[in-house]
């Protein structure tokens, strides 16, 4: 199914880069912070940006696991290798400052790639979701749901504590649930492994299901482990919105168990992140007055889009996932390049 | 009778099962929800894989050595059931058992080298921990394998009889197999003696190396039988499966009086230990702990399990000094 989505968004892709250019140096590499089904996505990106645009590869590398040292020892090896643009998801975002300076040091580009770095740091911007308003709206969908949040009981479980984006998650929720009306009871985090979610959510489920109105997932594994939780115990009572497109939790959305998902786009994060590199590679440079948006971590960050997909939608989510990789795709090159 | 007494309290699972009763009853005091049926299958749940996990380390520390690579065995098992299932439509039981034997070879290459070569097993277990790590992220690619059938499922997620699920039944089996290789067969006596003093076992007769790849197999073994459980009750097949399994592997049979340079082993303690530590993990989420201090608590926790078996131990073999002096 997935291989499905990103052909398709290929595709439609193909027609909006236009013709291909000449035969570039440019080796891209894909690194996320280890392995994660979230980043899958980067590889069928990195290859059709390599054929759309000419580049000399665009390949998605993936650290053996979740460790800062990890990934750094691999982002190294990959600069001996001849990798000259690098787009990273930071292991840590103050640790990979340290690393990404080095890249840039050797003559590549690099960007960090669906979750920032924290100023200052040598990378040229920080392409992702908004977590935090994903997580916003995710849960304001959630209330709505529940037919407003005033005196609802809703519980959060999210991804790991070492990812910056988790805490941006957490407040965000809690902001969103407090303007409602509605109590954050419960905060299960560090759970984006299939053992431990599977293990705390159904503790909390088992002890807690009747005193809560509303489960918030801002994390895969927490979505797919929650949604089949839900599944198991029959209670369609509980609202839940999940997030990204793991197709266990789409078909609980169809099956009724879950509200929806917050869908991200990682697709779009690799296609035109390397779209970006190869151009800066060529010369160009970032605009000045680029309309940057700010977070926690970084002055210069591209929101790379998030839609919510309910039971009307989720069978047309594809369709979504395009629509906002050529939006955004469409006017990347005017909006923050010179070239 | 002070003497049977004694005898309970120097056996390594008394102070374990102590503890497992004072948790038991003083979290169900707090929430009776603690005893409700959902949720005595969902510890039983927890239990049951995690105390394959346990047994797989701890047939390495009986020969007193460490397998790093467990989680990563278990891992390349588990993806491997799931892709012979999914990729090549292969029954499920024959998926499990070729799968088994990938475990099983994991163990014995894993056996064969640290006999062979004489390199300490924590060395060898850190590389073959990349390279079946590796294997597992080359074949998946970071991916799930998500066909599993709904055999596999219900035997992961439904009970035989309520609330007892289906996975208890394998480590039942596994429990008392491993009672009774360790405590009644040459082979099982053998692996004690070797993690007790190798040149003494040596010179008895026993072949160290031999002894050494068996406990190895058998670690493999149930490594990837912990990976096919998993895979049943997670109903995907995640390449992350085996990631996490390290510090419990380690500190299950440790509560449960394991003596880490080998020798000294109870599977009774370390069933108990991996129950404690269950218990600890959900107390965490029934209380609501800050998930920034979780981490912090459950160390702190299980700190204080191993601190209070290791303080009955030195008072109970205190105390039989003081009975063999009256004498």
């Amino acid at each position: 199914m997935i291989r499905k989505v990103l052909l398709g968004t290929c595709m439609s892709l193909v027609a909006l880069a236009g013709p291909v250019s000449a035969d570039s140096s440019t080796k891209v590499a894909l690194v996320p912070g280890g392995p994660h089904p979230y980043f899958t996505a980067w590889e069928q990106a990195g290859m059709d940006a390599a054929k759309d645009f000419g580049l000399a590869s665009a390949d998605y590398k993936v650290p053996q696991k979740w460790e800062l040292g990890a990934q750094n020892q691999l982002l190294e090896s990959l600069v001996t290798q001849g990798y000259n643009a690098f787009l990273v998801f930071p292991g840590d975002p103050v640790g990979t400052v340290g690393i990404v300076d080095e890249l840039v040091g050797t003559g590549a580009v690099a960007m960090a790639l669906a979750g920032c770095l924290r100023d200052p740091s040598e990378a040229v911007f920080c392409m992702g979701t908004d977590t935090g308003n994903s997580a916003y709206l995710g849960t304001q969908q959630l209330l709505k749901s529940l037919g407003g949040g005033e005196g609802r009981k809703i519980a959060h479980f999210t991804g790991f504590l070492v990812d910056a984006n988790t805490k941006l998650r957490i407040d965000a929720v809690e902001q969103a649930a407090t303007e409602a009306g509605a109590e954050v009871i419960q905060v299960i985090a560090d759970i984006d492994a299939p053992e431990p979610a599977e293990e705390k959510i159904n503790a909390y489920l088992a002890a807690h299901a009747d005193e809560v109105d509303g489960i918030i997932t801002t994390a895969w594994v927490p979505a797919v482990v929650a949604a089949n939780a839900l599944r198991k115990i029959g209670d369609k009572r509980i609202q839940m919105v999940g997030i990204d497109h793991d197709e266990v939790l789409l078909q609980a959305v169809k099956d009724g168990f879950v509200h929806g998902t917050m869908l991200q786009n990682p697709y779009g994060q690799g296609y035109i992140g390397s779209f970006a590199a190869n151009k800066l590679r060529e010369g160009c440079t970032v605009k000045a007055d680029a309309p940057f948006k700010s977070n926690a971590l970084t002055d210069k960050f591209i929101d790379s889009g998030t839609v919510f997909a309910g039971i009307d939608d989720v069978d047309d989510y594809v369709t979504s996932m395009q629509s906002i990789t050529k939006t955004l795709f469409e006017s990347f090159e005017s909006t923050y390049l010179d070239c | 009778m002070k003497r049977q007494l004694n005898r309970y309290l120097q056996s390594d699972w008394f102070g374990p099962l102590l503890i497992t009763i004072a948790a038991i009853a003083l979290v169900s005091w707090f929430n009776p929800s603690f005893l409700s049926p959902f949720n005595i299958q969902i510890l039983l749940l927890a239990i049951a894989v995690n105390a394959i996990i346990a047994y797989s380390q701890m047939v390495i520390i009986a020969i007193g050595q460490m397998n790093l690579s467990v989680g990563a065995i278990g891992g390349l098992v588990a993806i491997s059931f799931s892709g012979f299932m999914e990729v090549w439509s292969i029954p499920w039981p024959v998926a499990a058992f070729m799968a088994l034997s990938v475990g099983l070879t994991a163990g014995y290459i894993n056996g064969l080298f640290v006999a062979m070569t004489g390199i300490s097993a924590f060395i060898i277990t850190l590389a073959t921990l990349s390279i079946y790590k590796g294997l597992n992220l080359g074949i998946t690619e970071a991916t799930p394998f998500y066909k599993i059938p709904e055999t596999v499922k219900a035997l992961g997620n439904s009970n035989f009889i309520e609330p007892l699920p289906w996975l208890v039944l394998p480590t039942i089996i596994v429990t008392f197999c491993l009672w009774y290789l360790l405590n009644r067969l040459p082979v099982g006596r053998f692996i004690l003696a070797v993690g007790g003093n190798e040149h003494a076992a040596e010179l008895s007769g026993i072949s160290v190396r031999k002894t050494i790849i068996t406990a190895h197999a058998i670690s493999g073994f149930l490594a990837g039988l912990a990976g096919i459980m998993l895979v049943a009750r997670l109903q995907i097949g995640q390449p992350t499966i085996g990631d996490d399994w390290l510090i419990l592997s380690f500190a299950a049979p440790v509560i449960g009086g394991a003596v880490l340079t080998g020798g000294h082993i109870s599977v009774a303690g370390t069933l108990l230990g991996v129950v404690i530590v269950a218990i600890i993990t959900q107390v965490l989420v029934l209380f609501n702990v800050d998930p920034f201090l979780v981490q912090v608590v459950l160390g702190l926790l299980i700190l204080w399990a191993v601190g209070l078996n290791k303080l009955r131990e030195v008072r109970a073999a205190r105390s039989m000094d003081e009975l063999g002096a009256g004498a």
